[in-house]
């Protein structure tokens, strides 16, 4: 069947065309704001609007002002680590709350988990002292602790919802302030906080300091200068793993059923109670590993009085999956451009008069869009989805091979 | 409005509606009387439920005209519709689960003052037509709580509330008992006298026989005729239906019981909406090589009795023994790999996932054993030639075969892809449970015979059904379950419509006379 559908017509497509229309809607809008903000501002010119909407499509690759004044693009590695750096948590949490949907679950409680993570990763690579046990072993105890940490706070709504039939939603948004606050209080007693930056308060030591890091894995030859380290190869590698487990095991298989149907699913003998809190786990733990390999990096301080707000990769991670269709191999790219779009922040801030809250305003009607993501989805499928999707009642009775190749005909003229 | 002389309330001529690679409605004519009951006969994919999409303003037809006493209508929307008074009780029923029965039949036609709803005119109109019709529903009781003969008759009630002049009835006695049907069929001909016009849309011959005026008969998307019903026979409408003569009644040797291989004994099971026991103290055994039927009425503890069989849900008390294995404690899985396929009563709610496709759901029995897979990965491509095999043996019919999403097939070819999976696992025990809801003759009489096949290959059947007819034909003994207990054992060839009847209604039983609860 799937090679006879032509390109334009696959599922797959479409939900690829559907999001790259979210992000230019997106996008465009940004530059408008851009353009009109520029407009109604005396002390910018036309020009100065021109180079914001330059940067807000091109900012990942803007390599500062020419001697002559203007914008100079091309191949920046510092920007281009940096994005693959912050790229790195969005990406898991992304795949947290895509992987929670493909089973039927919203996951909205990825900030709770990755805080969770962040708490166990942070004490874990600290509290081990590297002068007795050797820092790679701690990496691997903390990236490890930090997965565990956000599936067992995956797994507490999880259980909610599969034994006493409590939505996962509600249930996720109070475990996120329960983790918010302990997370708090946990730093607020600990003897982390860092004390030799003393100009600094409120933050806890960078893993470093313990000799903690995750190791560059070359990665700092292709782009010097920048974040970046082997956390987005850990990511990526996390990310075809969800991509395997969900497309092609019996596992993957019993997630899916119980989440599509949970009843059927009982029905075949799968424990659907089992599943649903396997499924908030693997959310959790992906969460989690974010939260690990964004402080492992070494060289982010972690600012521990949280429990005022939640973290934005937690939240980020649903327009992540959302624009990805929940698919978890596009939401490593759904994920590095979100980190994008922060680096364009950071350019339009470092180059113009703009600042980087512009990008805020073009994530959140991407966000909107990616909701309606759907929606374009089948706008792109036409009048086939229209016609022949609702009724196949009476398809069904006809000899199969007449509704094939009329489909396919179909299919080919549009 | 000019006067108009109109024998027909409302007139559908000439309607042709296409879908991609097929004509689902190809020139078809129906004319309704004013006071009338007409049915519409034709099998499943026959284009019944598109034309009444057409009536409805679901579908625009390419060609055709609509006419309401005798004038020409645009029914673009499912609200024109309901200003023209047309009402329709689906098939699928149409209703919020977690909805009380009350606000199911209010929703969208609310009384509100200031904002706030106003229930309790609404609360004693409704009340005032289910006594009237004899719909007994639970007002308060949620919709996910209550039987699927009680949504019915809540759907049923829904359409009454609004005054419709003109009723579809999209094959409403699929799932009442025969004394429902009985009531459904007079409430009919009530409404038919007071003036208002009725489209029964069916494939139970009985049905259009006893209360219908007229019958239009569709086949695969063309119009065969409408005759009186009063000058044909159930002969006569099934060969137009199906094209070629049907057997209705199967054929059958009788059966030679060999050894016991469900053994139950004084199963008790709690219900969840009253503080009764909604089974209680039941023990029969069935063997090899015979049809066991369990009848009753719609709610008289079948479905509990089939959850706890099954493993969906637990016993208070009593034993289970399968294939000399004793289950009464173990998972649905271990009851399933010891020997049991079960036909699901509800095949949207446990038979299918409705969202995965066809090859998916062939396997969702099965996906854990060797064939299917190697080390938790799944088998491709032998998930798609075992799903071919089967469409191929069950004649499943689906628009693009194997990767069909279940969700888009008719409701036969649905309830033909699960009884093609457990038929097709070879287990001692196939627990049936109504097999054949809501399909046509052909499809029925398929099922049947596969019912029987299986039993002469020696497996035991445990069928459970509402239907007189069927339970009469197909099985070798009858157990009649009546609030919960087995209160009668009958041998088919020895004993009556009638007497069965009486059997269900609790008017009669054999035994000891046990304590009610």
């Amino acid at each position: 069947m799937k090679e006879k559908t032509p390109l334009l017509q696959r599922d797959g497509t479409r939900s690829v065309l559907a999001s790259l229309i979210s992000i230019l809607i997106g996008l465009a809008a940004g530059a408008l704001v851009v353009f009109l903000v520029g407009l109604f501002n005396k002390s910018m010119s036309v020009k100065s609007a021109w180079e914001g909407i330059r940067l807000i499509f091109l900012g990942l690759f803007s390599t500062g002002r020419s001697a002559s004044g203007s914008l100079s693009f091309g191949f920046n590695p510092v920007t281009f680590g940096n994005m693959l750096f912050r790229a790195t948590p969005l990406i898991l949490t992304g795949l947290s709350v895509a992987v929670a949907y493909k089973t039927g679950l919203f996951n909205i409680g990825a900030p709770g988990q990755y805080l969770a993570g962040t708490a166990a990763t942070l004490f874990i690579a600290l509290e081990i002292p590297s002068s007795s046990v050797p820092a790679w072993l701690i990496w691997i105890l903390a990236f490890l602790g930090g997965m565990i940490a956000g599936a067992v706070w995956g797994a507490v709504p999880g259980m909610l919802k599969a034994f006493l039939n409590i939505n996962e939603v509600l249930a996720c948004i109070m475990t996120n302030w329960i983790s918010a606050n302990l997370v708090t209080w946990m730093f607020d007693v600990s003897n982390l906080k860092n004390t030799v930056e003393n100009t600094k308060t409120a933050y806890i030591y960078k893993t470093s300091f313990n000799g903690v890091q995750t190791p560059k894995m070359l990665l700092d030859k292709i782009f010097p200068g920048s974040q970046v380290n082997g956390g987005i190869i850990i990511a990526i590698l996390l990310a075809v793993l969800m991509y395997i487990v969900f497309t092609k095991t019996t596992f993957g298989y019993e997630l899916k059923a119980c989440g599509a149907n949970r009843h059927a699913a009982r029905y075949a003998g799968i424990k659907d109670k089992r599943s649903i809190v396997l499924s908030m786990a693997i959310a959790g733990a992906m969460a989690g590993a974010g939260a690990s390999l964004y402080w492992l990096a070494g060289n982010t301080e972690f600012y521990w009085s949280t429990y005022q707000s939640l973290p934005a990769t937690g939240f980020n991670g649903i327009p992540v999956a959302l624009l990805a269709v929940c698919n978890p191999i596009a939401v490593i790219f759904t994920g590095m451009f979100m980190s994008m779009l922060d680096i364009a922040g950071q350019q339009l801030t470092a180059l113009t008069a703009y600042n980087e809250y512009i990008t805020d305003v073009i994530i959140s009607v991407i966000v909107y869009l990616s909701a309606f993501s759907l929606v374009i989805k089948l706008w792109l499928g036409g009048k086939a989805k229209k016609t022949a999707g609702p009724k196949p009642d009476a398809n069904a009775e006809d000899p199969a091979p007449a509704v094939k190749t009329a489909a396919n005909g179909k299919e080919a003229g549009e | 409005m000019e006067q108009q002389t109109s024998e027909y309330v409302i007139e559908m001529l000439h309607i042709t509606k296409e879908f991609p690679g097929i004509k689902a409605n190809d020139d078809i004519t129906l004319q309704l009387r004013k006071g009338e009951i007409h049915a519409l006969l034709g099998e499943n994919g026959a284009g019944k439920s598109t034309l009444m999409s057409v009536l409805f303003g679901l579908y625009q037809p390419e060609q055709g005209e609509i006419r309401k006493n005798g004038q020409p209508v645009k029914i673009a929307s499912p609200n024109d519709a309901t200003a023209l008074h047309i009402g329709m009780v689906h098939q699928h029923f149409k209703l919020v689960d977690v909805f009380t029965v009350l606000d199911n039949i209010i929703l969208g036609a609310e009384d509100t003052k200031l904002g706030f709803l106003q229930k309790k005119d609404a609360r004693a109109k409704v009340k005032a037509l289910s006594e009237q019709y004899g719909l007994h529903v639970d007002l308060d009781a949620k919709v996910e709580d209550i039987t699927v003969g009680m949504q019915q008759r809540t759907e049923i009630l829904k359409m009454l509330y609004r005054d419709n002049e003109i009723l579809i009835f999209d094959e409403p006695t699929a799932v009442l008992t025969p004394q429902e049907i009985e009531e459904l069929m007079q409430i009919m001909r009530n409404l038919a006298a007071e003036g208002k016009s009725i489209l029964f849309i069916s494939h139970k011959l009985n049905e259009i026989m006893e209360v219908s005026d007229r019958v239009t008969v569709l086949r695969k998307g063309k119009y065969v005729g409408t005759i009186d019903t009063a000058g044909t026979t159930k002969e006569e409408l099934s060969r137009m239906m199906v094209g070629r003569p049907v057997q209705l009644v199967v054929d059958k040797v009788p059966a030679r019981p060999k050894e016991a291989v469900l053994t139950v004994e004084g199963l008790t099971v709690p219900s969840k909406v009253h503080k009764h026991d909604a089974v209680k103290n039941v023990s029969f055994t069935a063997h090899a090589g015979e049809i066991v039927c369990i009848a009753g009425i719609d709610g008289n503890g079948q479905t509990e009795f089939v959850q706890a069989l099954t493993g969906l849900e637990k016993a208070s008390a009593g034993r289970i023994e399968l294939c000399g294995h004793d289950i009464t404690h173990q998972s649905i899985r271990s009851r399933s790999q010891t020997g049991m396929s079960h036909i699901p009563e509800d095949r949207h709610k446990h038979g299918l996932v409705l969202d995965f496709t066809l090859e998916q759901n062939m396997v969702l029995q099965r996906y854990y054993e060797p064939q299917f897979q190697n080390h938790g990965f799944i088998r491709f491509g032998e998930v798609r030639s075992y799903a071919e095999k089967l469409i191929e043996q069950y004649d499943v019919r689906s628009g693009q075969g194997p990767v069909t999403v279940a969700r888009s097939m008719s409701g036969g070819n649905q309830q033909k892809a699960i009884v093609a999976r457990e038929i097709d696992r070879d287990l001692p025990l196939i627990v049936a449970v109504q097999p054949t809801r809501g399909l046509d003759v052909g499809a029925i009489e398929y099922i049947h015979k596969q019912l029987v096949a299986q039993r002469d290959a020696g497996k035991a059947v445990l069928l459970v059904s509402l239907e007189l007819d069927e339970v009469m034909n197909l099985s070798d003994r009858i157990l009649v379950m009546y609030e919960g207990e087995i209160v009668g054992e009958l041998d088919p060839k020895k004993t009556t419509v009638e007497e069965l009847g009486l059997y269900m209604a609790g008017a009669k039983r054999q035994g000891k006379e046990r304590e009610s609860a």
